[in-house]
């Protein structure tokens, strides 16, 4: 279990999350939303220990992050950034691989498992075709999908992931979404997924953190979350709830 | 997909392709030896082979050091003389000549390390400003490091016309007056920094995906840099102390060896030992016999061979911008 506990960063002078208490739950499929800036990027590079906050603690398990060894915690959770980037030309099996580095012993070479296990999460993230691929020989979808499946070769029971889908297209996008949404019910990995679009957390997701201005403005379930006052607030736009849709539209202030 | 081949049998092929390299380049030179009598003459044993051990142990730990700083810079384009490393320490090492140490190689190699050690702190703090580190600014601060110390330096040798020599000697890198003191010293430091480098290999190969990166995966991302940065710039600070400034060999070696293994350092950094030996061998015996009894600095062989294929990395990484 994920609990922030007063939690606040910033940058400088620029407060970007203040005072925060989060709880996030074993198996919950959590969309964190907020409008550009609002500290989602931040908010998870702090879950996975690689900022140090201000004030308050990230505790994993009863334990800071920030005291787990980097090995310790890349059994515990991969993360999933924003625009992956290389100059040095790995294929896809050889990045993908890296995410069994957390179980490997220095001097020790990848073991039958290791390889099983780099096989199945190309399979999954439907990229086995890309495995000799080198990364300026994809698109950055392909690329983004091979980097979902090195976090899933780490085989972590969370799973963070910042806006995934931004270099997809569509048909992707619902593929990616559909895994996340299979490995969160069938292997109960604990998913924090930063998303944009308002639809797609509504069907997928069944959590819900809303930041706003520096604070968590809504949590917990998504349906009872996504309200048009919610919307209104946060990004400034109108919505209408027609059955499982949300439809927008932008608000004309006078 | 097959497994990862074993490159055992490669290494030891390319290593014994070193060694008789190394035995044919002893009887090559000014003086030439047939094999009964080279093993009696005091020319040979004193003079040549210690030089052809030091310029291998040399051209390894530069090519490794040169491997180790792409993949923490994540820059194709660095290696200790680019990124300033190489002259720190030679400045080092021109001011420990002038507080009267010149005749302690450990003296010298000490001073050397602490310039050295300052220099990667810059570089490393300018550098990574920001979240990635842009190439111009990591190649701008080497190359302007380098010109502040050839300016001191210059200044020193100004100030004391009486160890100008001496002096010079360590901007224009050369194995002339290499001696087995030099080896003992050397080997160790530069045998041992590379079995650190070889111990971090995978590392390596995750720090190439970004620093946060490697942390999420497992990597002890700061100590590892620290660990790596002081360990090449021990060797790097050593193989200045003893035969001075030898560009770019830690850039062409990883580099060519690159293109052919691809970007794993498991594989880089072992050839990287074996080549790197081999090229700086082999320049350095060109460097003698070309124009022998003259001889040529090797550095400035080194410089013909490395400073084209920068600029040729520069415009081809210029243009996927």
């Amino acid at each position: 279990m994920i609990a922030l506990q007063n939690l606040s960063c910033s940058f400088g002078d620029k407060v970007i999350l203040s005072h925060l208490d989060v709880r996030l739950d074993d198996g919950g499929f959590y969309a964190v939303m907020g409008a550009n800036g609002s500290g989602k990027t931040t908010l998870l590079r702090l879950v996975a220990g690689l900022l140090t906050p201000q004030e308050g603690a990230v505790m994993l398990d009863g334990t800071n992050v920030l005291h787990y060894t980097a090995r310790q915690l890349a059994q515990r959770m991969a993360f999933v950034r924003q625009h992956p980037h290389t100059d040095f030309e790995f294929s896809a099996f050889e990045t993908v691989l890296m995410g069994r580095n957390p179980y490997q012993h220095r001097l020790q070479n990848e073991s039958e498992a290791d390889w099983q296990i780099v096989e199945q999460s190309l399979r999954l993230t439907n990229t086995w075709h890309l495995r000799f691929s080198k990364p300026n020989q994809m698109s950055g979808g392909e690329l983004q999908r091979v980097i979902i499946a090195r976090a899933l070769a780490q085989q972590t029971p969370i799973l963070l992931l910042d806006e995934p889908l931004s270099n997809l297209d569509i048909a992707h996008q619902f593929e990616i979404l559909d895994l996340l949404r299979r490995i969160n019910r069938e292997q109960h990995k604990t998913i924090l997924l930063v998303i944009h679009d308002l639809n797609m957390a509504w069907q997928y997701c069944d959590r819900l953190l809303l930041l706003h201005q520096g604070g968590i403005l809504y949590q917990g379930p998504t349906h009872q979350g996504l309200t048009p006052h919610n919307i209104a607030t946060v990004f400034h736009v109108q919505a209408t709830l027609t059955g499982d849709n949300i439809q927008l539209s932008p608000i004309h202030s006078s | 997909m097959g497994k990862r081949k074993s490159q055992l049998p490669f290494y030891l092929l390319f290593s014994l392709v070193l060694l008789a390299a190394m035995l044919g380049c002893s009887m090559l030179g000014a003086v030439r030896f047939d094999w009964h009598e080279m093993w009696q003459s005091p020319i040979f044993l004193n003079l040549r082979l210690p030089r052809i051990v030091l310029s291998v142990l040399v051209g390894a730990a530069l090519s490794v050091c040169g491997a180790a700083y792409q993949s923490i810079f994540r820059n194709p384009l660095t290696d200790p003389y680019v990124l300033g490393i190489s002259s720190g320490a030679s400045l080092g090492a021109a001011i420990a000549i002038l507080l009267g140490l010149e005749a302690y190689l450990l003296g010298i190699g000490a001073c050397a390390l602490l310039a050295g050690l300052l220099t990667i702190v810059v570089v490393y703090r300018i550098a990574s400003i920001g979240n990635r580190m842009h190439t111009t600014t990591l190649l701008l601060t080497g190359v302007c490091l380098t010109f502040l110390f050839s300016a001191l330096i210059s200044f020193l040798m100004v100030l004391h016309h009486d160890k100008m020599d001496n002096i010079i000697f360590w901007t224009m890198g050369s194995f002339a007056s290499a001696t087995w003191p030099d080896v003992a010293i050397v080997a160790p430091v530069v045998v041992v920094g590379i079995c650190v480098v070889l111990f971090y290999c995978r590392d390596l190969n995750l720090l190439l995906a970004g620093s946060e990166t490697a942390k999420s995966l497992g990597v002890e991302v700061e100590r590892v840099k620290k660990v790596l940065l002081l360990v090449t710039t021990l060797m790097v600070a050593f193989c200045v102390a003893t035969c001075g400034v030898i560009g770019f060999v830690g850039l062409v070696v990883p580099h060519c060896i690159r293109l052919v293994c691809g970007p794993d350092n498991r594989r880089i950094v072992p050839y990287a030992i074996i080549f790197g030996g081999l090229f700086l061998l082999l320049c350095d015996t060109l460097s003698r016999t070309v124009l022998a009894p003259a001889e040529l600095p090797v550095g400035s062989l080194t410089a013909l061979v490395g400073a084209p294929l920068f600029i040729h990395l520069l415009y081809r990484n210029k243009k996927s911008y």
